[in-house]
């Protein structure tokens, strides 16, 4: 008897992990800890599937959760007499076996269209394709760039346009870029538009997206590159049509201004 | 398991608590040039003297302020207001700045036009907005739009502290401490913890000379030079763009560079003038000092323009500026080989010579590979036009304007503007294509030169 109060605080405690766990998801909005809204075409395939993984893990995270705080309450109490050994179950190790590698199939078969509209279907018409890309993203310790070609598309001419941290792309339209990078491994990051590529040396890497909305949209390096990753930022200005036209040709008409 | 329970009661808060990790300031002498100077790297006294008299022109890195001399205030020169006077060229930085000030205070500027004062929380990096927001406060009368402070509103003049920031030095030292320091160091010599690791290394303000200016005489660079460096970083270097802060602190770290220019500068003036007889005479203060302020004063007049509009590339015009760079000088080129080799690879003769291998900073020269396609300050025409005009500060690249040339009928005269551009178009050609060939290249070799 006289445990009983420990006992049951340190029950209480174990199950304030469960329901703190819980209560951060659901709560989450409010305290604005959310996913910022997706602003791309395919934003709601990636929701979707964080949605899909997210209630699988955590149906399994409270159910072991209470099995622990359970079992905390069920063997924590002295009982006379002696302990009996198990040499484990055959049974339930194919059963805990099964059902997860079942459950990685199945994320394994459901992503597959989120990452064949993403990586693999790039736009072979309009605009911008793999071969004619809009612009190069460049990204080096601890700064992106990005390079847009001259009037003939071409990306080693005269009149290239290069910017340092802010990328202009028009919105509603299938934008492909290339992706390199000048030394070591970064990653593209813009989180409102579900989109991360990594950036490798040495490869040239089409990136594609459509962008839903107007908008000015944080890029991050999502891969640690450095002493100044922390820093590695940019911002991908999502314009109207008319309005990236006119940003563009100001551009050009700078490179041969008199300043 | 009540020890455990109350460790880590006891040190989860410990470790939550969000201590600045970068030290406070301090200037610290510069003893590589104080050991130059026999008469003073024996005279403790004259030492301990020269950091209280530089303490006392120019403050702490917690207080920096200019120490105005006589006469300054009748030319309406206040030293501490630099900044705004500065920007020689262009019209529109003012509107740019406020601006980027109503963007990155859109929350408070709101929160404050619709009467939500409580709202109005502390963001960016700006001390000096939220004491003056908090002095604002204070004297906040009871009707907010009640006049205010000749005709505006309170509710105006409390959101024009917010569109209208501009940092003060102190600030900016504030600002620099976080962003700069690590490289740069506190008094901007080039010597901050990280400079060890980096290559080409961070500059050293104290000498006063920054290489990419738009001017002639090997001047001091504008406002507008220091903040396109801050803006764009410098390609290929570990110098990075600074386009996440707004506009105001852009412009205030650059004063604040500057300060740590002039006050670097004048300290190295004054060690190298120190001697027994005169030692630190009020005189060669002042001299000194003027003479330094003098220096960065006169920079907007000497802006390299071209009159008239950016001529495009021509064949013939490239070929010309062919002759002129792969022509060694004493056979009447513009004798750019030397350096940078007929193939503009960076691999000329010269490089090997022992009395040309270090810049003023001391560090090893490295003459540009042209076909990288890298150029540090702009690969705009108007760009390479005015580094080959007037050369790059503290380094071998020597002003090319002027010089004595000869023509392949034999005429000898001055190289004159059209023949920058015509070098300048053809340096450009070493590392683009011509504009018949479309398409995109693989990795090229701009991104992994290194």
């Amino acid at each position: 008897m006289k445990f009983n109060l420990f006992r049951v605080f340190v029950v209480l405690l174990f199950l304030a992990v469960p329901v703190l766990g819980v209560w951060t998801f659901v709560d989450a909005e409010r305290w604005k800890m959310w996913f910022p809204e997706g602003v791309t075409t395919y934003a709601g395939e990636i929701d979707f599937l964080f949605d899909i993984i997210l209630w699988m893990v955590a149906i399994t995270f409270v159910g072991t959760e209470f099995l622990l705080v359970w079992a905390i309450w069920r063997f924590s109490k002295k009982e006379d007499g002696k302990v009996t050994y198990t040499h484990g179950n055959h049974t339930l190790e194919v059963v805990w076996s099964a059902v997860p590698a079942l459950l990685l199939i199945f994320i394994a078969f459901s992503q597959m269209g989120a990452w064949s509209t993403i990586k693999m279907n790039f736009p072979d018409e309009g605009p911008y394709t793999v071969d004619a890309p809009m612009m190069e993203v460049i990204a080096g310790q601890f700064d992106w760039w990005v390079r847009y070609p001259d009037e003939e598309g071409n990306f080693r001419g005269e009149d290239v346009i290069d910017v340092p941290f802010d990328i202009h792309v028009p919105v509603n339209t299938k934008v492909v870029f290339r992706l390199k990078s000048r030394d070591v491994l970064h990653s593209f990051f813009v989180p409102k538009f579900r989109l991360k590529q990594d950036a490798v040396p040495g490869m040239s890497i089409p990136v594609w997206f459509e962008a839903t909305e107007t908008g000015s949209y944080d890029l991050i390096c999502a891969e640690l590159c450095g002493w100044g990753h922390y820093k590695m930022a940019g911002r991908v200005h999502v314009l109207e049509e008319q309005e990236y036209e006119d940003w563009l040709s100001q551009k050009r008409s700078e490179l041969y201004a008199n300043d | 398991m009540v020890v455990l329970l109350a460790t880590t009661a006891l040190v989860t808060p410990l470790s939550c608590k969000l201590e600045p990790r970068v030290p406070e300031l301090v200037y610290s002498p510069n003893s590589a040039e104080i050991e130059k100077n026999d008469d003073l790297a024996q005279d403790e006294a004259a030492q301990a003297q020269l950091e209280g008299l530089l303490q006392f022109l120019f403050g702490t890195p917690q207080a920096p302020s200019y120490l105005s001399l006589q006469g300054w205030g009748d030319d309406e020169f206040y030293p501490d207001d630099w900044g705004y006077d500065f920007v020689a060229t262009d019209d529109d930085w003012w509107d740019r700045l406020v601006d980027s000030n109503r963007r990155a205070y859109a929350r408070q500027i709101e929160a404050i036009k619709e009467g939500d004062f409580d709202a109005v929380t502390e963001s960016y990096e700006a001390p000096g907005v939220w004491d003056a927001w908090l002095d604002a406060l204070a004297n906040k009368p009871d009707d907010p739009d009640a006049e205010f402070d000749e005709g505006g509103s309170w509710r105006d003049y409390a959101v024009s502290i917010f569109e209208n920031y501009y940092p003060t030095l102190r600030d900016s030292a504030e600002l620099y401490r976080t962003q700069c320091f690590h490289c740069h160091g506190a008094e901007g010599g080039g010597n901050g913890s990280t400079a060890e690791f980096l290559n080409p290394r961070p500059r050293d303000y104290r000498h006063g000379t920054f290489k990419w200016t738009a001017l002639r005489d090997k001047s001091r660079p504008r406002h507008e030079d220091l903040f396109r460096i801050l803006a764009e970083g410098i390609r290929t270097t570990a110098m990075p763009n600074f386009r996440r802060l707004t506009d105001a602190q852009i412009h205030g770290l650059v004063d604040y560079v500057r300060f740590l220019a002039v006050r670097g500068e004048t300290e190295r003036l004054l060690i190298s003038d120190f001697n027994e007889d005169e030692r630190l005479s009020t005189q060669m203060v002042e001299e000194n000092y003027q003479l330094v302020i003098d220096r960065w004063h006169k920079a907007a007049d000497l802006v390299i323009t071209y009159d008239g509009e950016v001529p495009r590339a021509t064949p013939e015009r490239i070929e010309h500026g062919r002759y002129l760079f792969t022509t060694p000088g004493e056979e009447g080129g513009a004798n750019c080989v030397a350096c940078h080799g007929t193939t503009g690879l960076g691999d000329g003769p010269s490089v090997n010579d022992p009395d040309n291998s270090v810049d003023d900073w001391g560090n090893p020269i490295k003459p540009r590979n042209l076909q990288s396609g890298t150029f540090r300050f702009g690969r705009r025409p108007i760009d390479l036009f005015r580094r080959i005009y007037v050369g790059i500060n503290g380094t071998p690249m020597p002003e090319h304007i002027g010089q004595q040339i000869t023509d392949s009928d034999g005429t000898v005269r001055p190289l004159n503007e059209e023949d920058v551009w015509d070098m300048a178009f053809f340096v450009r050609s070493l590392s683009t294509e011509p504009m018949e060939s479309a398409g995109t290249s693989g990795p090229d070799r701009e991104h992994s030169d290194h």
